[in-house]
């Protein structure tokens, strides 16, 4: 398994049993399927038949609740039996039991019996099928279904010359064309099953429910007096062939054929059938002759192909012979089936092949899923993918052409149309495999072309990158030259901090003070946009506006937002700039590329949880407290996501790191080395302030010619920022001289934004559930919208529960909701609405329309949309 | 010839003007009927599935796995893991040993190689009726990884897809439980719309226009992270009522938070929504900006659909879909557009739902609970339906029918919610309704 994943089956390339068993039973003639077990099983397989077939396909289910998985299901099944019937009139019904029905231990046979003679007058025929999905797939549940057809009707009978055909999972189209080439050979013979109408049915002015094609149940009872039986199938499960059964029990020879698909199998059978007494028509000859016509003619095309073929053992088999006959490679060969003879047989069909054309590495998959398939198909070089449409993923993720011609197709039309069998079907499906090998080059050779053979210095850098430039050269921090000439901004914003660092203490300000997380003042969005209108004027210099705390950034997320998308209205041009302890990057990272935040620098002071644990005292990550490792294992592994999300959008990001001698001067260089590894473009290391007061007040300081031999050692993995000055979260203009504390202007709130009061509006009781339309009765309501309007526009103002109602709206599942009204309620309605005008509800009884009225609220019944009725009241009441 | 209402199944029929009884619904299906219904496990998967960056194991043998694999039309901005299909594929002999060793040898893997910081572990039929303990395999992943790996339990037989939407609900709630302590913050959350075609974003798209912040969406393309925040919104918007009115419950209860039902399908839906919701949280400032905005997009709209009304009306529409709330608001949505509701169905609707859509109809149109094929085959053929909107198990047998049919399901392609979707649902159901073919199939 490409992820290396043994316990879990990752995109399965195979499906149930029961899928099999009901696709078998469509090919018999005005029959029925019933699924015993739960009702999703019949559901889920309908859809899937439904959506490749297109054809109306009817199961029905057992239904089994919870009481019959407990007591039994037989009471279910019964009545399941004698409703289809009811419903449909079938002459057979096929009985598969599902996972559940089989584990909970049903004796379905029995059950069958105990049903014909409690009603002796049904002559319906019913065929039961033990199809746990665990017991195989859809290939296995087809010969099951089969088997158990054959075996449970099959009745000694005299000898005639007919003679048996039995097929494995064929598609509709190619079941037709098989009915037909058997005709045109002039033989009698019973085809087991025929889906060919029941799955691909025309229009027609009238629609029969019940599917009438397919194999006539009096001719499955005849099989056991054929001449021979005809089995088109390679790996039918051990103790589940038709044909062997009818050996052993009948004596009817069984003939074993490889599915007809391609020119050596259609040959193969033909001349099978040649010994049985068939005469081959010329036309069939000529079919021969121009589909060998169009294998030579495509030969080149298809030996470009590298094919990834998956599916039901008879169809890979058939396919990956196709493939090989035609000099197309089948690098993969894989099946969902657990089904080692076909293994050996694909095997022994590869070899050869591969080492004509070359080609080192082919992959035979048993019991495979699509992460397998996938990864070898990736890894052996696949240019072709050949199965259902199960594999469009893999053709999306892979960039590989898929040619679709198994069960399921969900994605294209026709899926009852495939050919496969026989010399037009080959021909047909190596037309789609030259025509996608073709189409595949086409859309590459141009670009792999240029790629390889003029290849140019690259291309010049995209307006937006150059900005991003400019806005680097100019950002006092990222840039040394520009920290003598750009001014920056810091808006105090962001009051609250959600970790808790040993060297930080937020708890007190001294405007003469300069480190992180000091400010004289914090600032609302609007005051923040006011100071930023009044510095811009003062300083033409201003380059970048930074948040900086004093708390986290992300930790205060809307106010920062707001800040930023109002100095933004204001200011198209200038850089925008943050700093983090990265806690919350994932969360916001998307957001803060699309507030065209530019420049980020992350505090990251360890990226070993054990080191980290010494720093930070806790973290509060949505909610929740976490102390020690596990703490900071959190906020490391976010820090680097974050900072990887970020990067990847083309941010440019600075990583801090603060020294700490003892704790994690032996891990910056790791910490740096991380930092640069992800694409960060600066780092900075920065000497611990011992703030007083702070956990790490009294630690030791390491000494200046040790720092810088840290830094040099760090720039080995990242840049180093040489210039730092430590600043504060209300830092204004150059880093060398900072001009917050002149700044302690009168910066009145412009909040005060007022709401236009309406004049004197009503107040309207709305009973509703759904808040959309006028859905309860007054005396049912659980609650009211409770809206004011002045006859011109509405507004929500509350939702308010009925005292003494049932509280809440109603739950989904088993809650009736139709209840008599409790005494005591009508009350509470009463109440609820008795500060309003006006009541709007469904219904309303006599009395309380009366009570309501004496009080001087006017009451309108509708069902109308909530809004309008509202609006509606207000105008008759105005 | 055939019998096409079965005896059991007469009381939950009605036609909406004769019959005074309410309906018989919220059942079980009657055995045998074929009902359209699917199971537990379902439900469950069509509410976290849209996750995108959970690693969903579903923990049976393969064909649960196998039929839901990336089956629906939910839309990612982030991981795509979740449209992949992961399966304990139970053989013979997990079934007769227990397979709660292979699902914990599973996780150990999944661990290893992917380091996900959420599973979900559905256990299906099977691993309820062998009784492998998935609680307790789950619990000891939790304590080993640090990971939240959480149980969700959906055997098909325990009920229906309502109870499998009410399984998915504990297990979100179960990742939000240790989370409740946040400070509130300003903004909703989007309960019930699963991102098909990228639905949510058109709603979260709305909730931008009118300056209503957007935390967590439940669950159309939610992560991890982003899912946590939820316990801080002041709003719960609940879009699909049937699937997660019971989160919005429990969400109340647990953390405070009051909610309101919407609708996006059809104009007057959407509108009512996007005022109701700035009603409730904005400033007046966003109730001025919601009153704009629908205002220009309700007009925008009308004008777009209006070429259609004079090709559609007078048409006569049958409706077959999951839940009540949906099936009104596309009654609604078919009488906005000039045509006539003759026939209206759910597999899981709600007594009181059915009252009103009782009200909503014309007299003698049709109204069935949980129907089957034969019954739908009936019903429209009497009434002479032109098109039928419903899930794709449907749609074949409108085809045989002659009869047009509208995509209503997870599967589809192109938005129905919206304003966008008004749009969209007009030209499909034209372009069916009205197109040639019909001249040659009923000839």
């Amino acid at each position: 398994m490409s992820s290396g994943i043994v316990n879990l089956n990752t995109n399965p390339c195979k499906m149930c049993m029961p899928m099999g068993a009901v696709s078998a039973f469509y090919g018999v003639a005005r029959c029925m399927c019933l699924l015993h077990g739960s009702q999703g099983c019949s559901t889920y397989i309908r859809r899937h038949m439904a959506t490749h077939y297109n054809e109306p396909v009817d199961i029905a289910s057992s239904s089994l609740t919870e009481e019959g998985t407990v007591f039994g299901g037989e009471k279910n099944l019964i009545k399941g039996l004698d409703n289809l019937i009811e419903l449909y009139r079938p002459e057979v019904i096929g009985v598969a039991a599902t996972c559940l029905a089989e584990t909970i231990g049903e004796e379905v046979p029995a059950v069958i019996r105990r049903y014909h003679e409690s009603r002796p007058e049904c002559a319906v025929k019913i065929i039961t099928v033990a199809s746990a999905g665990y017991s195989g797939t859809q290939y296995e549940g087809w010969f099951r279904a089969l088997h158990a057809l054959v075996s449970q009707t099959a009745v000694a009978a005299a000898r005639h010359d007919g003679l048996n055909v039995i097929t494995g999972p064929i598609s509709p189209a190619d079941t037709r064309a098989l009915k037909n080439l058997l005709r045109g050979l002039g033989l009698s013979f019973t085809l087991l099953p025929d889906i060919s109408d029941n799955l691909d049915g025309g229009h027609a002015a009238t629609y029969e429910r019940l599917p009438s094609g397919g194999t006539p149940l009096a001719e499955i009872v005849r099989m056991a007096g054929a001449r021979a039986t005809l089995e088109l199938a390679s790996f039918p499960p051990e103790g589940y062939s038709p044909g062997r059964w009818l050996e052993e029990k009948h004596n009817v020879p069984l003939i074993r054929c490889h599915m007809p698909l391609g020119l050596r199998d259609t040959d193969a059978f033909l001349k099978a059938l040649e010994k049985l007494g068939a005469v081959i028509p010329e036309e069939l000859r000529q079919e021969r002759a121009r589909c060998l016509d169009a294998m030579i003619d495509a030969h080149k095309y298809n030996a470009m192909g590298r094919a990834a073929v998956y599916g039901e053992p008879d169809l890979v088999y058939g396919l990956v012979r196709l493939c090989c006959e035609n000099g197309i490679i089948p690098v993969v060969a894989a099946t969902g089936s657990d089904c080692p003879p076909l293994k050996a047989a694909l095997e022994e069909e590869i070899r050869p092949a591969a080492e004509n054309a070359h080609v080192e590495r082919v992959s035979v998959l048993n019991f495979a899923d699509f992460d397998d398939i996938g990864a070898a198909a990736e890894a052996n070089g696949a240019n072709l993918l050949i199965g259902s449409s199960d594999g469009r993923r893999l053709a999306h993720k892979y960039n590989i052409p898929l040619v679709r011609c198994a069960f399921p197709v969900h994605d294209h039309v026709g899926g009852q149309r495939i050919r496969t069998l026989g010399y037009s079907g080959a021909l047909s499906l190596l037309d789609s495999f030259a025509n996608a090998l073709i189409s595949r080059r086409e859309s590459v050779y141009r670009a792999e072309l240029f790629e390889r053979h003029c290849k140019t210095s690259g291309l010049s850098a995209s307006k937006s990158e150059l900005s991003l430039q400019k806005k680097t050269v100019r950002h006092p921090c990222f840039s040394a030259s520009a920290c003598h000439t750009a001014a920056r901004l810091h808006l105090p914003v962001a009051p609250d901090c959600n970790i808790s660092c040993n060297y930080c203490v937020r708890a007190f300000d001294c405007p003469n003070e300069s480190r992180p997380g000091a400010t004289a003042k914090v600032l609302s969005p609007e005051e923040a946009l006011a100071r930023f209108m009044s510095v811009k004027a003062a300083m033409p210099n201003l380059a970048v506006v930074g948040i900086a705390g004093p708390g986290d950034a992300l930790a205060n997320f809307s106010a920062v937002a707001e800040t930023l998308r109002l100095v933004r209205e204001m200011d198209s041009e200038i850089t925008f700039c943050l700093s983090t302890n990265g806690l919350l990057l994932p969360l916001y990272a998307a957001q803060l590329v699309s507030l065209s935040v530019s420049h980020v620098t992350v505090t990251i002071n360890a990226v070993d949880p054990a080191i980290g644990a010494l720093i930070y005292r806790h973290i509060t990550y949505m909610g929740v407290k976490y102390e020690g490792e596990v703490g900071a294992a959190i906020l490391m592994a976010n820090q680097l996501a974050g900072l990887k999300l970020l990067l990847e959008a083309g941010v440019v990001c600075k990583v801090n790191i603060v020294l700490v001698k003892g704790v994690n001067d032996g891990h910056v260089e790791e910490v740096a080395r991380r930092a640069g590894m992800l694409g960060a473009s600066l780092a900075n290391v920065m000497q611990m302030i011992p703030v007083r007061g702070s956990v790490f007040e009294d630690m030791p300081l390491i000494s200046n010619a040790e720092h810088m031999a840290l830094r040099k050692r760090c720039e080995i993995h990242i840049p180093q920022m040489y210039h730092c000055r430590q600043c504060r979260a209300d830092a204004v203009g150059l880093l060398d001289e900072d001009r917050s504390c002149l700044l302690q202007t009168d910066e009145a709130s412009s909040r005060g934004r007022d709401a236009a009061r309406m004049e004197t509006p009503v107040r309207v009781a709305v009973a509703s559930r759904s808040g959309v339309v006028v859905d309860q009765h007054f005396g049912y309501a659980d609650q009211f919208y409770i809206y004011e309007s002045d006859g011109v526009s509405t507004r929500l103002v509350e939702m308010r529960r009925t005292p003494g109602g049932r509280g809440g709206c109603g739950r989904c599942g088993g809650d009736k909701a139709v209840v008599a009204p409790r005494p005591g309620r009508l009350a509470g309605a009463l109440e609820a609405v008795a500060d309003c005008k006006a009541v709007v509800a469904m219904r309303i009884g006599l009395s309380p329309a009366r009570q309501l009225a004496d009080k001087g609220i006017a009451v309108f019944s509708t069902y109308e949309n909530i809004d309008k009725a509202v609006r509606a009241a207000a105008e008759r009441l105005v | 010839m055939y019998t096409h209402v079965l005896e059991e199944r007469k009381n939950s029929i009605k036609t909406s003007d004769r019959d005074a009884a309410p309906i018989r619904c919220e059942t079980a299906s009657v055995s045998g009927a074929v009902s359209q219904r699917a199971c537990v496990y379902c439900g469950a998967r069509v509410v976290l599935n849209p996750i995108t960056d959970a690693f969903h194991i579903v923990h049976g043998p393969i064909g649960c796995a196998s039929y839901t694999w990336d089956i629906r039309g939910s839309l990612s901005s982030g991981s795509e893991l979740y449209r992949n299909s992961f399966s304990t594929d139970l053989q013979e002999k997990d079934v007769v040993f227990g397979g709660a060793k292979k699902l914990t040898s599973a996780i150990d893997e999944v661990m290893n190689v992917y380091a996900p910081k959420l599973i979900f572990v559905y256990a299906t039929c099977i691993a309820g009726v062998i009784g492998d303990d998935v609680e307790a395999v789950c619990r000891e992943a939790e304590r080993k990884y640090g990971s939240r790996v959480i149980p969700v339990k959906a055997p098909g037989f325990s009920g229906n897809k309502s109870t499998g939407y009410r399984m998915a609900c504990d297990a979100l709630m179960q990742l939000l439980l240790p989370h409740r302590e946040q400070a509130a913050a300003d903004g909703v959350n989007i309960l019930g719309d699963y991102n098909l075609a990228g639905e949510m974003w058109i709603i979260k798209n709305y909730m931008k226009e009118i300056g209503v912040p957007v935390i967590s969406t439940f669950t159309g393309d939610a992560s991890y992270d982003r899912l946590l925040g939820a316990p801080s919104a002041r709003l719960n918007v609940v879009q699909c009522a049937g699937s997660m009115i019971y989160l919005a419950e429990r969400m109340e209860m647990e953390f405070g938070i009051p909610w309101i039902k919407a609708s996006f399908f059809g104009i007057e839906d959407t509108t009512t929504a996007i005022r109701q919701i700035a009603d409730l949280t904005g400033s007046p400032e966003t109730r001025r900006k919601a009153e704009a905005f629908t205002r220009r997009e309700s007009e925008r709209a009308t004008a777009l659909t209006a070429p259609y009304h004079k090709s559609l009306a007078g048409k006569k529409a049958a409706i077959f879909v999951g839940g009540g709330f949906k099936a009104i608001s596309l009654v609604r949505q078919f009488r906005e557009m000039g045509m006539e509701t003759v026939l209206v169905g759910t597999q899981t609707g709600k007594a009181d739902e059915y009252e009103v859509l009782g009200k909503l109809v014309s007299p003698g149109t049709v109204i069935l609970d949980d129907a089957n094929p034969a019954e739908l085959e009936k019903f429209m053929r009497e009434k002479g339906a032109d098109i039928l909107v419903g899930g794709v198990k449907e749609r074949p047998l409108a085809y045989k029918l002659g009869i047009a049919f509208c995509d209503h399901n997870h599967e589809r392609k192109h938005a129905l919610a919206g304003y966008e979707g008004v749009e969209n649902f007009a030209r499909e159901v034209n372009l069916s309704v009205n197109s040639p073919v019909w001249h040659y199939a009923r000839g």
